[in-house]
């Protein structure tokens, strides 16, 4: 190959990086400065319909249960599955139910999900104690007992409270409630 | 004749070509890692306690009777009171919203709570009775009715009693408390 040929293809070699460095830079920063606002892991499920809140608490980490027309779902597992009536074939609104052998405590409390959350309960305090983490007595910190629950909008207050009170009972006595955030 | 020229000079007019294919593999990554592990739905959250009472604070509510503002849901309205009688009773009925749905008339009760919060500025609990098929939207929207100031809002100005310092408020009634937890509505 002549001196000359060799010259024109290496030059058609040489890739123009500058510009593309230049838009990967970009994408980096805002990417960088969204990162930063979005600081807790919660998950979700596919179709659920979060409602919207003007609340600027952003919540920290912390066990949830996420509620839907479908079940309920704890730490990513399923724990109970409503029971659809007839009247949800074909309608907008959530009509489900409780199965009757889920509820006890007349109704009030959920029995898989109380199973559930104290289990969770007993892992925290077991993880605590044999934290090097002390309180000033130094006593291993004690239970933060928080619950976020991240609910469809279309569930009802009924459910919610069932949820709570069997939380409650489990011995979780905040609960921090979910939405997406409004924007401004 | 001509000297010929140096070649030390000609090596320092060279161009220095930057290697930026490692620094393209980095931000490749960098990207990759962060739009696996970011988060796209920005959530906020709205706290409440799970509602504890004794003997002893019942005896002492009732000895000192106080506020206790309660904002009851209903179907078709929403009633604002006192149980001990310390505001006049206020009932918001519902409105149409724009998706034709009827919904608590969140405006008007946020501007009825904005009045009592100017006659009792110190008082931050409130108590929320929801009616058992209220959906979880309307629960969300009516504690940010009661707990949330917006930037259109007038603004409320509290003493500080370290200072005696007005001080502006950040928030109208933050504490929010489910009064029917147990039942009964």
């Amino acid at each position: 190959m002549s001196r000359k040929n060799r010259k024109r293809i290496q030059s058609a070699f040489d890739l123009q990086l500058t510009s593309m460095m230049d838009v990967l830079v970009i994408i980096l920063v805002f990417l960088l400065k969204s990162y930063a606002a979005s600081t807790n892991a919660f998950n979700t499920v596919s179709g659920i319909q979060l409602p919207i809140s003007a609340s600027p608490e952003v919540p920290p980490d912390s066990l949830q249960v996420i509620v839907t027309p479908e079940g309920i779902t704890f730490e990513n597992e399923r724990i109970i599955e409503f029971v659809q009536t007839e009247a949800a074939v074909g309608s907008k609104d959530a009509t489900y139910t409780f199965r009757r052998s889920d509820l006890d405590e007349g109704g009030r409390r959920v029995v898989g999900l109380f199973d559930a959350l104290t289990k969770a309960r007993e892992k925290s305090e077991f993880l605590r104690a044999k934290s090097k983490a002390r309180d000033k007595e130094g006593k291993p910190l004690p239970f933060d007992g928080v619950l976020a629950i991240q609910a469809d909008k279309r569930i009802n207050y009924d459910t919610i409270r069932r949820i709570m009170y069997t939380a409650a009972t489990a011995g979780y006595k905040m609960f921090r409630f979910l939405a997406v955030k409004r924007d401004m | 004749m001509f000297k010929r020229p140096s070649a030390r000079r000609k090596g320092k007019n060279r161009e220095i070509v930057l290697n930026l294919v490692p620094i393209l593999d980095a931000m490749v990554t960098l990207i990759a890692f962060l739009l696996f592990t970011m988060a796209f739905v920005a959530l906020v959250s709205t706290e409440s306690p799970f509602p504890q009472t004794s003997r002893e604070d019942v005896q002492q509510k009732l000895k000192e009777r106080p506020l206790q503002l309660t904002v009851s849901l209903r179907e078709k309205e929403t009633r604002i009171w006192s149980p001990f009688e310390k505001i006049k009773t206020h009932v918001v009925p519902n409105t149409t919203a724009s998706t034709g749905e009827n919904v608590p008339d969140y405006k008007s009760i946020h501007e009825t709570l904005i009045e009592i919060k100017k006659q009792f500025p110190n008082e931050n609990k409130i108590v929320l009775v929801p009616f058992a098929a209220a959906p979880y939207e309307i629960l969300i929207g009516i504690m940010d009715a009661m707990r949330v100031l917006e930037q259109t809002d007038p603004p409320l100005f509290r003493k500080n009693p370290a200072t005696g310092n007005d001080e502006p408020m950040k928030a109208l009634f933050p504490d929010v408390v489910f009064g029917n937890l147990l039942g009964d509505g």
